[in-house]
């Protein structure tokens, strides 16, 4: 009765049109590493795998190498949602002009991020779970909807298409809300993906164009050389040495851990995330919904279920583990979507789950070259996944053709005054 | 949710009202400790001293069976200790000795200086193709719908299964006027060597004898056929099920080609052993051991059935099949052992108390292992889907699908990333063995030391209006002081 084929040929379709994702195959990711690389990119997230692919297609020599499985942290973890408008933790209250030129810039390259979400279940020929649904940012209080209001001007200046909603045109579009909510910002391009599929995919087309990943190698040391030479980096790890003649830091939570390999400091920190899934419900909310002033996202995935997150925090652990379910997280944060939309009274969470999540001071991303240690470069998209593909192609342009694309100054490892310090 | 519901803390708390925990309580009280039994059923009694559904009225107890009776006496026992028993209680999350419980309106935190962990078995879950197919039932849910709703199922029964307990439930189906066409066993007829082993085994575990010959007879007087050595490996039928395919298997479990039969029936009914429900122990962080045939991964425990986590003990079924005679024995050790420790009895009282209970528990160990060579569990029984089988039916997995994912990792937490399998609403009850036992066959590992994906709260669902704490502080993340 037993098919005994099956598992040799689904193994021969990994990697390939087989059943189920795109998924690399196990024997490609423990293959010897390479003597030496262009780019060596240490971290197989998201950021990571989609900057491998990104370079690999432009022709780059590129080798990743990951501490433990692909895609298992912040990358794997996340909700998956896209955010494109303002959220609360972006705004600072101040309203000083530095302030202002750095929320436009920041919704330009969240725009710019919707553009690549939007084509890159094209782009990798699979799919992502990648779900345009539209989102509303919920304010509660007469005080949230002056936020809400300010915030929604900057979107429009910079080019972000959003709706204020308020009143009986709140309810007719989206009677499942609360009646006393003061009003929201619709955004028609928020939506989410399958955290689970994007970066194995965006792994699996790049070692077709190139690539080469090795798994289970954690980066022991990183040596610095001078001299001549095409390799300024030798990287030892848990596989063996490799020389590098460029070195991405796309560690994510772990990126200061290897930064500091290097000497370099890097005020990059993490949280544990808490999240909570509800069983299957007939289709009853299709935009993604967040709270301007209280920590909420909350959407019905494709396959009915509720995922109620927006940074509630988890109990951080002894290593190896990680982080672990915080009661009283699920306790405040489901306490919040029901504020938001009390049908979801009788529907049950079913599961809950903790992942890692990486930010800098400024909510900023990191993504650039170190002014003091030229060809070491970071790519690390702070609270993102929104903004991981984004940010590695504007860091795989650079460095395939480096004068013809500038990384923003705004972004740079060393910037002032936040990341410089220390 | 309110935290400062319950100002009253426990000695112990008991996590389960079935024969572990039940005498747990009873022992627990008449010792002195304030002590709370919980379940999440509406009637006390836990599965094999299962009681009717609220509604029912029973007129004439006898007739109910054996184990109804065993079951009232412990409950009876248990109140009247002064022993408090909540059911209609659900566990969705325990820390320590602190647990979280929901009943359906609302959630709220136990604390106790105890806790014991009695939450029993489930069915072996089996993965064949058909196995989803509407008239395919376990043992388990088909004894619950008939001692608990007096529903009988089905017009033509097979049953399939194996063990000890196999037999009890065709014969029981049988007495409450189930038409049971065929029975299959996967182990070997007991052979003169068994019979000997069981007869030196015997001593003392005259009841457990008792029992057995009585199933086989029972069957025997209703003319059921009895064949041995042969296991289902599909249920066909489009709307349900319409046939039932066995063949005959070799001392693995594994299917012997050609000897593939057919028999036409309406219900499947499935008894392949049981394994320990094991959520609340994972969620604690308990550690834990391997023995198939106790329903494979066993959490440890010492002589006091203290688990490795301070203050949590574990008796009965959920740590290691051995069924509820000596469930009830492990829960009065575990109440004998909780007393001592918080100095409700001296400790030589205890072992004073506990010495003839341990004798039982190791006469019945022994009678279990010349069980062993009849019904050891072969490792055939995780081999039967095919690629397309359905193997988590809540996430609608294949084995294909499944296979796939596993030849691009041996992570068992990757492997539920990629492809859904165990995040639907049983949390991998059903299809976390099978899983398993496609990376060990994938991988060459043992399945006994493929990891079990890491365990998350709620171990049952809570609604969000239970849920819900309108009380608790936004603490804000991303933002640094």
């Amino acid at each position: 009765m037993t098919d005994h084929a099956s598992s040799a040929q689904s193994a021969a379709e990994a990697g390939a049109a087989g059943p189920g994702p795109l998924l690399p195959a196990a024997g490609e990711l423990s293959a010897p590493l390479p003597a030496s690389t262009d780019v060596a990119i240490v971290g197989g997230g998201l950021a990571g795998c989609a900057l491998a692919y990104y370079l690999a297609r432009s022709g780059v020599e590129v080798t990743v190498i990951e501490r433990g499985e692909l895609n298992r942290e912040a990358s794997g973890t996340n909700a998956g949602s896209f955010h494109f408008q303002i959220a609360i933790h972006q705004l600072t209250g101040s309203d000083s002009e530095a302030d202002r030129a750095r929320l436009l810039a920041d919704v330009r390259l969240h725009a710019a991020a919707a553009d690549v979400w939007s084509e890159l279940e094209g782009e990798l020929s699979t799919d992502l779970g990648v779900h345009v649904t539209g989102g509303l940012m919920i304010a509660e209080t007469r005080r949230e909807l002056e936020i809400l209001i300010r915030k929604q001007r900057i979107e429009q200046e910079a080019g972000l298409a959003t709706e204020l909603l308020t009143g009986p045109a709140l309810a007719g579009f989206a009677p499942y809300l609360a009646s006393d909510l003061s009003g929201a910002v619709y955004c028609g391009r928020e939506g989410h993906a399958n955290p689970l599929l994007a970066a194995p995919a965006f792994a699996v087309r790049a070692m077709a164009a190139g690539a080469r990943f090795r798994t289970h190698a954690p980066v022991h040391a990183v040596e610095s050389l001078d001299g001549p030479g095409a390799s300024r980096f030798r990287l030892r790890t848990g596989a063996g040495d490799l020389l590098a003649a460029r070195l991405v830091n796309a560690a994510g939570a772990w990126a200061p851990e290897v930064a500091a390999l290097s000497g370099l400091p890097l005020p990059v920190y993490s949280d544990g995330l808490h999240v909570n899934v509800t069983e299957p419900r007939e289709r009853m909310l299709t935009p993604m919904l967040q709270h301007i002033g209280r920590r909420l996202t909350l959407k019905q995935a494709a396959n009915g279920t509720f995922i109620i997150g927006g940074g509630w925090p988890a109990q951080p652990e002894q290593p190896p583990a990680r982080y672990s379910v915080r009661w009283d997280s699920a306790a405040g944060n489901t306490a919040v979507a029901l504020r938001v939309m009390p049908a979801l009274r009788d529907v049950r969470i079913m599961h809950m789950w903790t992942g890692v999540i990486a930010f800098t001071d400024d909510l900023l991303p990191v993504v650039g070259e170190y002014r003091r240690l030229p060809g070491y470069y970071l790519c690390l998209a702070s609270t993102g996944f929104t903004l991981g593909p984004i940010i590695a192609r504007m860091l795989a342009e650079h460095l395939a053709s480096p004068g013809l694309h500038r990384m923003p100054a705004e972004y740079a490892p060393d910037r002032v005054p936040a990341l410089a310090r220390g | 949710m309110n935290s400062h519901r319950e100002p009253g803390d426990y000695d112990l708390l008991v996590l389960g009202a079935g024969p572990a925990g039940l005498a747990a309580a009873g022992t627990a009280a008449e010792h002195g400790l304030a002590t709370l039994v919980l379940d999440e059923r509406p009637t006390p009694g836990g599965q094999v001293y299962k009681q009717p559904g609220p509604g029912f009225v029973v007129r004439s107890p006898a007739r109910l069976g054996r184990d109804y009776l065993r079951g009232i006496a412990l409950a009876q026992a248990a109140r009247g200790s002064g022993a408090e028993l909540r059911a209609g209680v659900a566990v969705a999350a325990i820390q320590g000795t602190t647990v979280v419980v929901a009943d359906g309106a609302a959630s709220y935190r136990l604390r106790a200086r105890r806790v014991l962990i009695a939450a029993g078995a489930h069915d072996r879950p089996v993965a064949f193709p058909g196995w989803t197919l509407p008239g395919v039932v376990t043992a388990g849910g088909a004894q619950a719908l008939v001692k608990s709703s007096r529903v009988v199922p089905g017009s033509k029964v097979v049953f399939a299964g194996s063990g000890p307990l196999a037999l009890a439930f065709p014969a029981q189906l049988r007495h409450y006027g189930v038409n049971v066409g065929l029975v299959l066993e996967a182990g070997p007829p007991p052979g003169p060597r068994a019979v000997l082993g069981l007869a030196r085994a015997a001593a003392g575990n005259a009841e457990l004898l008792r029992d057995a010959a009585s199933y086989r007879w029972q069957l025997a007087r209703y003319r059921v056929p009895l064949r041995y050595r042969r296991m289902v490996v599909a249920a066909e039928g489009t709307d349900r099920v319409r046939a039932v395919v066995h063949a005959a298997v070799d001392a693995r479990w594994r299917v012997l080609p050609g000897t593939q039969e057919r028999t036409e029936a309406d219900t499947l009914c499935l008894g392949y052993g049981f394994v320990p429900s094991d959520e609340l122990l994972r969620l604690a962080g308990c550690a834990f051991g391997y023995d198939e045939d106790l329903g494979g991964a066993v959490v440890q425990r010492d002589g006091w059935c203290r688990t490795t986590v301070p203050g949590v003990l574990a008796a009965g079924d959920v740590a290691g099949v051995r069924g509820a005679l000596a469930a009830v024995d492990q829960g009065r050790l575990a109440a004998l052992g909780a007393a001592a420790d918080l100095g409700a009895i001296p400790a030589a009282a205890a072992a004073r108390l506990a010495a003839p209970i341990r004798t039982r528990l190791a006469r019945k160990e022994r009678f279990r292992a010349a069980l062993r060579p009849l019904y050891a569990v072969g490792p055939g029984i995780y081999e039967l889907a095919t690629a397309p089988t359905v193997v988590c039916r809540c996430e609608e997995v294949t084995r294909r699908e499944l296979e796939h994912a596993i030849a691009a990792t041996s992570d068992v937490n990757v492997v539920k990333s990629y492809t859904r399998a165990g995040m639907g609403l049983c949390q991998g009850r059903n299809c976390r063995r099978q899983v398993a036992a496609l990376v060990a066959a994938a991988t060459g590992v043992p399945i006994a030391e493929v990891p079990v994906p890491t365990p998350r709260p709620p171990a049952r669902p809570v609604s969000l209006a239970a849920l819900a704490d309108d009380s608790i502080r936004d603490e804000g993340l991303f933002i640094r002081d």
